[in-house]
């Protein structure tokens, strides 16, 4: 999880380059203002990207925190590992 | 292929407070990652600017088109899709797909087209304009199978070919390659109908990066290398000619040869597109001129321009070589088969662009001839481009008259030189190209896109000159540009730049002298500042002035008349 969040931070870091990565484990989208319907898909792809993983569009709508997004990523792990 | 996150990081490069470069990317889909790529592959283009792409609304391609102008960009790209034309070949309409639209939706295409054209003529008419026709597949709209193109796919294919043919003939406009997108993003992994579908982007990530490429790389194309430096032995030729003769090296398809022969009408090519050509081999000089004397050559000996042939080191032809051409080795591109040669020239002149040459390699031939390509790739040819090699001839026959002449009064007088100054240049492509690649002799360095440019020449009281340079050992063509402004009786000359061919013919003296004279004004600014580069520039307002040159340095009319420089020239003016 701890190898997650931190992936998940270099993540939040690319996407929204003036927020303070002090704030970044509390992000939300209420509280980052640059966290616009754009960004949420930018941030969405680098995940992907980073996590080698396809994230759904139709999950878009729930993954408005860092912590809502960690914790999606964590079951997809638990998923996979289960899977393999 | 770039990715995204390499592209968001890309963009976070830019420069803080430095130039601006603002590019409209006009498009009728959500721009999302099309309008990142583009701006980070034209960050990786224009290090030293701050790039900005600006966007226009959804489903407003026109609009956006309309209002670019009041953004002040120095470039708009388009990327149509076939929704832009009519929204029935977009997957997000539901308009209806058979026969009875199939009439109609081509009437609207060839309606769409023509207001498109003459938007985008309206543009280009002031600032330079990418376009990508479509590059998504056509939904299953017609009648026919999808491995059949019917009438409807042809016809509509057949307008937007028509368009992009009419396009490419215009001076500012510029057309993607869809033979180049299809090699670097195959046309069955580009649509990504979910994207499209929850967001209104079409295209695929690798899709999104290879288009945003392509489009940067027509509003920033690289520059083109200016000369080539190349071997003989199982490179200009298949065989050693040391070994079998001048008779026993080919060229050609009956002996297997024809690689060689590919490779040779390339260079041939090139040198009549204005590259500079040059041979360095290690070889016997006899040997090696009867070869080049052959009448089945290809590339004929008088394309190239030194021909240096000895047993000694390649990086000391190469330096020599150089020197002729006076340019950099990061100007200029080394072929040879050998690696061992390739290294040795490489470690003298880390910025030159080594290839080797791979004799039976058929598979990777087709590549390195269109790598080759695209090194020496320019947008057109001007008339200057292909007087380079007879003006840099003529220049090393200069240069080594003067070496035994010491640059006397009377050996300059003689040479019967004169300049054709045209004094409405702006427009003039020639202008530009030469103020942007000049360093040495270049007042201040300052690069303009061609929008800098022309807001530059547009002011009232501007002036734009460019200077033509002939005497006995031929022509130099346009040697030279000065622009500026003409207030209160002074000049503030803005840009001035002297192709180095020119140097030490007095003509520098000529051109202040004449701007003295044409505009009437009695003391020039020069808007100086120096360069890591623009030494001879120093040197000459040192020896003008009197003192080291600083910003806004100024010399008098009277003070530069009391000079009593001599001016050797014939004038001739013009108006383009």
């Amino acid at each position: 999880m701890n190898d997650i969040r931190a992936r998940l931070t270099t993540c939040f870091a690319t996407v929204f380059p003036a927020l303070e990565p002090a704030k970044i484990p509390s992000a939300t989208q209420k509280t980052v203002a640059a966290w616009d319907s754009v960004a949420a898909i930018t941030l969405l792809n680098v995940i992907e990207e980073e996590f080698n993983t396809q994230v759904d569009f139709e999950a878009l709508a729930d993954l408005d925190s860092f912590d809502a997004i960690a914790a999606y990523l964590n079951d997809r792990v638990a998923a996979e590992n289960q899977g393999a | 292929m770039m990715t995204l996150t390499e592209a968001l990081r890309q963009i976070k490069r830019a420069p803080v407070d430095s130039q601006p470069f603002r590019a409209v990317l006009a498009c009728g889909f959500t721009p999302l990652h099309l309008s990142t790529f583009l701006a980070a592959h034209l960050q990786r283009r224009l290090p030293s600017r701050a790039v900005d792409v600006i966007c226009g609304l959804y489903g407003d391609l026109a609009g956006t088109l309309r209002k670019s102008a009041g953004k002040n960009p120095s470039a708009v790209a388009v990327a149509l899709e076939w929704a832009d034309l009519d929204p029935r070949l977009g997957y997000r309409n539901l308009g209806g797909w058979g026969p009875a639209e199939q009439d109609d939706i081509v009437r609207q295409v060839k309606a769409r087209l023509g207001s498109l054209r003459r938007a985008i003529e309206e543009v280009a008419a002031a600032v330079p304009v990418v376009i990508a026709f479509p590059t998504l597949p056509l939904p299953p709209v017609f009648h026919t199978g999808s491995w059949q193109a019917g009438s409807a796919q042809a016809r509509l294919n057949a307008l937007v070919q028509e368009l992009a043919a009419e396009f490419s003939a215009h001076a500012s406009i510029s057309i993607v390659s869809a033979q180049r997108l299809d090699l670097v993003s195959p046309a069955g992994e580009r649509y990504d109908l979910q994207s499209d579908l929850f967001t209104g982007f079409p295209y695929k990530r690798a899709h999104a990066s290879a288009l945003g490429e392509a489009l940067a790389n027509l509003i920033a194309p690289p520059p083109p290398k200016k000369g080539l430096v190349t071997d003989l032995d199982d490179t200009l030729w298949s065989g050693i000619v040391g070994e079998v003769g001048p008779q026993g090296v080919h060229w050609d398809l009956e002996n297997h040869a024809q690689i060689h022969g590919l490779y040779q009408q390339t260079l041939r090519a090139l040198a009549d597109e204005g590259v500079l050509i040059a041979i360095a081999s290690k070889n016997d000089a006899a040997t090696v001129e009867r070869a080049l004397a052959r009448p089945d050559m290809i590339l004929s000996p008088e394309k190239i321009f030194p021909v240096e042939v000895h047993w000694h080191a390649k990086s000391g032809s190469v330096a020599r070589i150089l020197k002729a051409w006076n340019i950099g080795a990061g100007d200029v591109v080394f072929v040879d088969d050998s690696p061992l040669e390739l290294a040795e020239v490489e470690q003298a002149f880390p910025g030159i662009h080594c290839l080797r040459f791979r004799p039976g390699d058929y598979a990777s031939a087709e590549a390195f001839l269109t790598g080759l390509r695209d090194l020496f790739a320019r947008k057109r040819i001007s008339g200057e481009d292909t007087l380079r090699r007879e003006s840099l001839r003529s220049a090393s026959e200069f240069q080594s008259q003067i070496a035994q002449n010491d640059a006397s009064q009377e050996f300059l007088r003689e040479l019967n030189g004169s300049i054709a100054v045209n004094t409405d240049a702006a427009e003039d492509p020639r202008s530009l190209e030469l103020v942007n690649k000049t360093n040495q002799f270049n007042l201040n360095g300052q690069r303009f896109d061609p929008v800098e440019w022309r807001s530059l020449a547009a002011s009232p009281d501007a002036f734009v000159w460019s200077v033509a340079y002939q005497d006995k050992f031929g022509s130099l063509g346009k040697i030279a540009v000065l622009a500026g402004k003409v207030r209160e009786r002074k000049v503030f000359l803005e840009s001035w730049v002297m192709s180095c061919r020119a140097f030490a013919r007095g003509i520098e003296n000529h051109c202040l002298a004449l701007l003295y004279e044409r505009t009437g004004a009695g003391e020039i600014v020069f808007c100086f500042r120096a360069t890591d580069r623009n030494g001879p520039l120093q040197d000459f307002l040192s020896r003008l002035l009197g003192r080291a040159p600083e910003p806004a340095a100024r010399l008098e009319r009277r003070e530069f008349e009391q000079r009593d420089l001599p001016l050797y020239h014939k004038i001739q003016w013009s108006q383009s």
